[in-house]
């Protein structure tokens, strides 16, 4: 040790010499820490009482409560819905609030909406228009969307004094709401409800050729924004695509709809008696014992005779729901539904879908089977699914998700046939949005700041449910499957690490890099085990919170003593990429004579290799055309006598004697750290794999070497053979560099 | 308007179908054969949904219905929006073939090129009629040279040099 410091002294004192020279000549700048593999302190929040540094809620962690009572009528005929709520909002915080801010997110639809005032357009990017499309687009009056708000009054029915700006409804408290306090005030509203396929939207209704409708309702109800200690208010404006951040509370709701209609809502329904036939409620009860194979509650003979009808009368459903973050309901009189039970860790929830016979036979084969997989698989990785329900509908184009209920696409042609990719396409979607129940409509994060909590956290998991049920199912979520997005120009991309409403490529940006990031942390950086127990762990401490990104990744390091701020660093707040390249390898053999690299140490520490004749063994560099002098190291008598005078434990502790020395050296090109992972094949076929961990990176960035002492020769060595690291260019990654082009296997294949 | 209202449907498929628009484009130069080897991925529904909308159709591609002169219709819609000139000369090209590969279609093409050729002009429109965002990547390879460009809706050229 006191030789190596000594040296270290001296190697100092050289150094300095050097700079005290060059000084005057030029100058060396400092620079502050920018290793990859530095903490994230400079960018994470400081820790406090509200949230730990471990990740978890902190002692003083609280957060608001809001109930809702409301009556909602849909008229058909005129696709309004009116609506009279009743809100309760309790002050769990210690702070006094002068105000109380609403979501008004239908507005972001009204006229006057500033949504399209931000897009940018070009008239030359559509040279050409379809006589509806011109009309629609250059001669139709913009729909009167948006809440029209009929009233806002206090319990006494006096009215509250509000300002609306745009999607956001400030109400002005008479006197501020006291920590501890509760505040109950009443809102009357209608709205017109937009076409989800012709308008867009996540919510809205279908219509079909014979005036039919199909209604996917959400966002109806003037909703209460998010106070925190972390954004205040959470009162960005709704601008269309980052979605939304709500507080849990009890719902209570009544829907009333025309007679002959089918409706299904987050909650639980408690007036099945009135509004089910004798034979639906005896189905539904049959479909809560039944595990394996959906029940009809409604048929498609059944929904097929009820479409035909116009009921003139109307029915009221009525729905509870205690601790939900939002409330969504589906209605129409063309409905099949169908139901089965799944054990979720001994505790039966409905697996529910609703569709039309456009729907089928696609729907009633995998709907409600993918949404019970999904609670089951979802489940394990998290905690156990804790509503009593989850319903898949089937709407045109849509895929999006509530607490309970989720809206979803996959339609076959209209013979009934459809394609292996509608059929993904379909199972994908129901996972996806099923799995949303989790996140976030439990880990209750805020979408409008940070989509890729929800949406890449969900994808990830939903790579894991789609695998398990189908092995051979394409999720499009893998690293490789990230490749493309990654190696794509600089200006297009942005770190997931961005508030969505900016995020260029959106879909792979908070979607499938997150999930494929997370999947390669599991399965190859951190193992299932270690991941898994973090990641379970994130879940339950936030279940039914409002984690931030920061307790994420801090629980995620804090449950697996395993430092991850190099990953969440490069991963989440760049848009670097991962290329790891194999530079060059170097093949040494053993000979008993000097080389000159041993002659040339030896020189330096004035020693003559004379006096060390038959005492050391030397590496000689192969070199191409030059004889090979090479001796076996079992053949070597230096060596061979040495381990003879060994004794028997000694010799016990030795492997096989190696003969081929290979210096390789690999350089990153690529921005991100990432595990080198390097397959050596050798001449007789066989294969091993080694795994370095990111860390080998830390003290060169750019290039590290690695010796390999092998018994057989390599013939082949592979960076990434299983493409787990997002590697963007495979080209480089193996030795010697790849011969059989996927041209000409192509070219063999057609020649057959 | 139009414009909103494609923007729109973006958005609403973008809630789940977690995409992105993107084709690669590997152009490698075979010297012995006085060729470029060409292979072309594109995205199956997305290609599928171009040429349905261009030529009427409806290929329902990897289904038991799908067409029987499907090829001539890719033929067709690679020859619209993929040109090659070499030495500033527009070049004839054979289609090998195609192959479907998950999500993925893949193009064969092979570009036959002078004895000396200097430079190489790509010309891309893959799917930038349809898609806003699409972006098309060309990846250039000539012996231990690499080349890459990206192309979009703005930019739809590529020089390469050889």
């Amino acid at each position: 040790m006191k030789k190596i410091v000594s040296l270290a002294f001296s190697f100092l004192f050289v150094m300095t010499a050097t700079i005290a020279q060059n000084s005057g000549k030029k100058q060396i700048k400092g620079h502050t820490d920018q290793n990859k593999f530095r903490q994230l302190k400079d960018v994470l929040p400081t820790p406090n009482n509200r949230r730990t540094a471990s990740g978890a809620p902190g002692f003083e962690y609280t957060q608001q409560k809001v109930d809702y009572k409301m009556d909602i009528v849909l008229d058909e005929k005129t696709n309004r819905i009116f609506g009279n709520e009743s809100i309760t909002y309790k002050n769990n915080s210690k702070d006094y609030l002068e105000y109380l801010w609403v979501q008004l997110d239908q507005n972001m639809r009204s006229p006057d909406s500033k949504t399209p005032l931000a897009n940018s357009e070009k008239l030359g990017n559509t040279p050409y228009n379809g006589p509806k499309t011109f009309i629609k687009n250059n001669i139709l009056k913009p729909a009167d969307f948006g809440f029209k708000i009929e009233e806002v009054n206090n319990v006494n029915g006096n009215q509250l004094s509000y300002t609306v700006n745009r999607t956001m409804m400030r109400i002005n408290l008479p006197q501020p709401l006291t920590p501890g306090g509760t505040f109950q005030f009443n809102i009357k509203w209608n709205y017109l409800i937009n076409n989800s396929v012709t308008d867009g939207g996540r919510s809205g209704f279908e219509l079909f050729e014979d005036g039919n409708k199909n209604y996917t309702i959400a966002q109806f109800f003037p909703r209460l924004a998010v106070y925190d200690n972390v954004e205040g208010w959470q009162n960005m404006q709704f601008w269309g695509r980052s979605e939304w951040a709500l507080e849990f509370g009890d719902y209570d709701v009544k829907i009333t709809v025309p007679a002959d209609h089918i409706v299904d809502a987050t909650g639980e329904l408690l007036n099945e008696k009135k509004v089910l036939s004798k034979e639906q409620l005896k189905r539904f009860e049959k479909a809560k014992t039944s595990f394996i194979d959906p029940v009809f509650i409604v048929t498609q003979e059944e929904a097929e005779i009820a479409e035909k009808e116009r009921s003139k009368k109307t029915k009221t459903w009525h729905f509870n729901a205690k601790n939900v973050r939002d409330f969504a309901f589906a209605s129409s009189r063309k409905y099949i539904w169908d139901a089965m039970a799944v054990n979720i860790n001994g505790k039966t929830v409905m697996a529910v879908s609703l569709y039309p016979k456009e729907g089928n036979p696609l729907w009633e084969e995998h709907s409600t089977r993918v949404v019970a997989n999904t609670l089951e698989e979802y489940s394990k990785m998290t905690f156990d699914y804790p509503y009593s329900k989850a319903i898949s509908v089937h709407a045109d184009r849509q895929g999006m998700e509530y607490p309970m209920i989720c809206f979803n696409y996959g339609r076959p042609n209209p013979d009934g046939s459809y394609s292996e990719r509608t059929k993904r396409g379909m199972i994908g979607v129901i996972t996806h949005e099923v799995g949303h129940n989790f996140f976030p409509m439990i880990v209750n994060s805020d979408e409008r700041q940070w989509t890729w909590m929800d949406e890449g956290i969900n994808s990830f998991v939903e790579i894991l449910a789609e695998l398990d049920y189908d092995p051979n199912f394409i999720t499009g979520n893998l690293p490789k499957d990230i490749v493309g997005y990654m190696s794509i120009n600089q200006n297009n991309l942005s770190p997931i690490m961005s508030q969505g409403d900016y995020v260029k490529n959106f879909g792979p940006n908070a979607y499938t890099k997150p999930a494929a990031g997370l999947y390669m942390l599991r399965q190859t950086i951190m193992g299932p085990e270690l991941f898994d127990y973090a990641f379970r762990t994130y879940s339950q401490r936030w279940m039914f919170k409002h984690p931030s990104p920061a307790d994420f990744f801090r629980t995620m390091e804090d449950a697996s003593a395993m430092d991850l701020d190099w990953f969440w660093r490069g991963w989440f707040y760049t848009t670097d990429y991962n290329d790891i390249a194999l530079k060059e390898v170097k093949k040494f053999y053993l000979t008993d004579q000097p080389t000159d690299e041993a002659k040339k140490m030896a020189k330096r520490y004035s020693m003559d290799l004379a006096d060390y004749e038959g005492k050391l063994v030397y590496f000689k560099e192969e070199q191409k055309g030059a004889v090979n002098d090479g001796l076996i190291a079992s053949e070597i008598p230096l060596i061979k006598d040495h381990i003879a005078s060994m004794s028997d434990e000694e010799k016990s502790l030795l492997k096989e004697i190696p003969n081929y020395f290979y210096e390789v050296t690999f350089e990153k090109p690529g921005g991100l750290v990432m595990p080198l992972i390097v397959e050596l094949e050798y001449n007789d076929g066989t294969k091993e794999r080694h795994n370095y961990p990111a860390q080998i990176w830390r003290y060169n960035d750019n290039e590290v070497s690695k010796v390999f002492k092998t018994t057989k020769e390599i013939k082949k060595i592979t960076i990434d053979p299983d493409l787990e690291t997002a590697d963007i260019d495979t080209s480089n990654n193996s030795w010697p560099k790849k011969d059989n082009s996927k041209f000409d296997k192509f070219r063999k294949k057609l020649k057959g | 308007m139009k414009k909103i209202a494609i923007l729109f449907l973006l958005f609403t498929l973008a809630f789940s179908s977690h995409k992105y628009y993107l084709s690669l484009t590997q152009i490698e130069y075979n010297k012995d054969q006085d060729s470029l080897e060409v292979i072309i991925n594109v995205f199956m529904d997305d290609i599928e949904f171009a040429i349905n909308k261009e030529y009427s159709v409806d290929l329902r591609l990897t289904t038991k219905q799908e067409l029987e002169d499907v090829d001539s219709y890719f033929q067709k819609y690679l020859r619209k929006n993929l040109r090659f000139l070499v030495n500033k000369e527009l070049v004839n090209y054979n289609f090998i073939g195609k192959e479907y590969e998950g999500d993925l279609v893949y193009f064969y093409l092979e570009v036959n090129v002078s004895d000396s050729p200097v430079s190489l002009e790509v010309y891309n429109t893959i799917l930038v009629t349809y898609f806003e965002q699409q972006q098309n990547i060309i990846k250039f390879k000539n012996g231990s040279d690499r080349q890459s460009k990206i192309l979009s809706k703005n930019t739809n050229k590529a020089l390469l040099k050889f």
